[in-house]
């Protein structure tokens, strides 16, 4: 058996160890030096701490080039898994950010704590080719997030919904593993590439055929597509409002981005097709199935909500359904770093643009209380630069230009059209997305509708916003914005990193 | 021999998963506890088949030993009487009914067109050293990454257990 070099995997595994290490210091400095400072201290020095933590292990993805794959794909280091893992880590600094002005819980170094070996999570999920590792860092992610979720003591719902996610994730947890093990049964490896390899030429066998819907079911839950998304709803109004942000934002992209990997690497050779009138199995109709029924059911309902958090949450499915869209376009080899280069722009658009808009939800629910839609009106003037940062977050969402939302839509779709270029047989999917793209402009119009033409009542006094609202929440209402204007500035660094990771 | 004594534990296995979690008897928590310590053991079964010692030995006596033991004490500590009395649900039979009767039909189908290959070579065979160097060497990350996975179950007890500070 070959040697390990203990010190090369430590190099290489640098930014996630000092994730932890920053984990572990929130932890020791919250509890031995902080613990009868008043809240208000205890919550910056959590922060700061965290906020160092993933500064400095940014810093080390951005000076430390590395490009390497050890103990056979367990981890794979590479600038475009440098890339997103960049994405989780600025991500997850805006949620710390946000979470500043917690009024949930006591229990300060525990919450940044589960909040960085959660992104610890989403990094080694990103940065693996490895069955094994992929669901053993899944789980770490999940088991942290089912805890924010619940984090808020005195609240009920919150309990419900973190008990709500555990059971629908433990269940998810169940068809990965299945699926998962039944490809290392088939293949015995544990290595994507390996796996694909030893399967290829034998087509879609019933064996592979029931991994392959395991699998996707998995995924479909921890991605919130239909028919696996009754948790979110739930989860994103219970759960502490910068919790939610991170659940809908960094996990998502973690999530999507080592789905695209699995089906990419690990079923390469059983695509099928999701054409009109020309399907074939595999798992592009799975995908393409799902992506309809994502669509459709998440910008329905979105219509019916009340309540914002619920509202994104639907959103959120219609992204998602969106997302598989993308995940088709990963089908065809031809055009696939443009296509791989579309995903992961507009997973980071999304995340940038969801995170934001939680956070000025977090502001307006530690104002009013809640989340209703009656509690936007006339927040153009109670806050005019709060304001027009959310005009900036949902319109976004909708897919409006010049915002980075429309350009990540718009990437995808074309990546999407070309990617059964013969006779445009995924034009349907991209007709309909555009189409229910348009439907959800109604919503988003909703809650923009109250925050600048509805009339306010009387008495309501300006909203007093903190240093750490305006640097999170205006700085990421910038960042929409360029990215947006100068889509380039993110596209063109991801192809480059595609074509030297050469996938 | 180890045919019939895999299908021995794998009977044993599949009938007490089912009765842990839906038994027409009884309703009694501790009862579905117990038969997930026979299920456990019948795991156990199959691991030595397998030729994994170790796991086996470990099975026993981390799951069914260890583990076990804590959660009857939390069941008994709970004293779950309410359960017990909750009557079955029309709507929860049918569903789950239905969902056993898919993927039972999906996997009989799947497995009546696959060719059973040939029973493999064991791949680590029982010593514990080959599964530590396994541990260590090929998935030292993995293992490490469980470490960090204990390290936030640890965290969330503590935060559960914590009472709230008025």
């Amino acid at each position: 058996m070959s040697t390990v070099d203990y010190l090369e995997l430590l190099k290489l595994a640098a930014p996630e160890t000092i994730v932890v290490a920053a984990a572990v210091a929130v932890l020791f400095v919250d509890l031995v030096i902080m613990r009868d400072e008043p809240m208000r201290h205890r919550l910056l020095i959590g922060g700061a701490v965290t906020g160092l933590g993933c500064l400095v292990a940014l810093l080390w993805l951005a000076k430390v080039p590395v490009h390497a794959a050890v103990l056979g794909g367990v981890l794979v280091v590479d600038p475009l898994t440098q890339w997103v893992k960049g994405i989780v880590l600025v991500l997850t600094l805006c949620t710390a950010a946000l979470s500043l002005h917690a009024k949930f819980t006591e229990h300060v170094g525990e919450y940044f704590t589960l909040v960085l070996l959660a992104t610890c999570g989403m990094m080694f999920l990103v940065s693996s080719d490895d069955l094994l590792t992929i669901f053993v860092s899944l789980e770490l992610t999940s088991l942290c997030l089912y805890i924010l979720t619940a984090f808020s003591k005195r609240d009920r719902s919150s309990a419900e919904a973190g008990l709500k996610y555990f059971l629908f994730g433990g269940m998810a947890a169940a068809f990965t593993l299945y699926g998962l093990s039944l490809v290392y049964g088939l293949a015995g490896t544990t290595n994507l590439r390996a796996a694909a390899a030893a399967l290829a030429g034998q087509g879609l066998t019933p064996l592979l055929a029931v991994a392959l819907i395991m699998v996707v079911i998995g995924f479909g839950f921890k991605v919130a597509a239909v028919p696996f998304h009754l948790w979110a709803p739930d989860a994103y109004q219970g759960a502490p409002t910068p919790a939610a942000a991170l659940i809908a934002s960094g996990s998502k992209v973690a999530s999507f981005f080592v789905l695209a990997k699995v089906l990419m690497l690990g079923f390469a050779g059983v695509e099928g097709s999701g054409a009109w009138r020309q399907f074939s199995a595999g798992w592009a109709p799975l995908l393409a199935t799902l992506a309809v029924v994502s669509m459709l059911l998440g910008n329905l309902a979105a219509l019916a909500q009340r309540r914002v958090k619920r509202l994104l949450a639907y959103s959120a499915i219609a992204h998602a359904g969106y997302l598989l869209l993308g995940l088709l376009a990963l089908a065809n080899s031809d055009g696939r770093p443009e296509a791989l280069a579309a995903l992961v722009y507009y997973l980071a658009t999304y995340g940038l643009t969801t995170v934001g808009a939680f956070g000025v939800l977090g502001v307006l629910e530690r104002v009013n209380g809640s989340d209703r839609l009656e509690d936007f009106i006339g927040l153009s003037r109670r806050a005019p630069g709060l304001a027009l940062c959310l005009v900036v977050f949902l319109l976004s969402l909708a897919g409006i230009p010049p915002l980075a939302g429309f350009f990540g839509k718009f990437y995808v779709f074309t990546a999407v059209v070309g990617a059964e270029p013969a006779r445009l047989g995924l034009l349907w999917l991209v007709a309909l997305a555009i189409a229910l793209s348009a439907v959800s402009l109604y919503y988003y119009l909703q809650v923009l509708k109250r925050a600048y033409v509805v009339a306010p009542v009387a008495g309501a006094d300006r909203i007093v916003l903190t240093w750490e609202d305006r640097l999170a929440v205006g700085g990421l209402a910038l960042a929409v914005v360029l990215l947006g204007v100068f889509p380039s500035l993110l596209l063109s660094p991801l192809g480059a990193a595609i074509q030297v990771a050469g996938y | 021999m180890e045919t019939l004594c895999f299908y021995l534990f794998a009977a044993l296995a599949v009938v007490c998963g089912f009765l842990v979690v839906a038994n027409p008897f009884s309703r009694n928590p501790v009862a579905s506890a117990m038969f997930l310590v026979l299920t456990i053991a019948a795991l156990a079964g199959l691991f030595v088949l397998l030729h994994a010692f170790f796991l086996a030995a470990v099975q026993i006596l981390v799951y069914a030993g260890a583990v076990m033991v804590l959660f009857l004490f939390v069941i008994m500590l709970l004293d779950l009487k309410e359960e017990e009395r909750r009557s079955w649900r029309k709507f929860g039979l049918v569903g789950g009914g239905v969902a056993v009767a898919l993927i039972a039909l999906l996997m009989y189908a799947a497995l009546r067109q696959s060719p059973l290959g040939a029973a493999g070579e064991p791949r680590v065979e029982g010593s514990t050293a080959a599964l530590g160097e396994l541990l260590f060497r090929q998935y030292l990350l993995p293992f490490e990454l469980v470490g960090v996975l204990l390290l936030v179950g640890m965290v969330g007890v503590i935060w559960l257990s914590k009472r709230a500070v008025p």
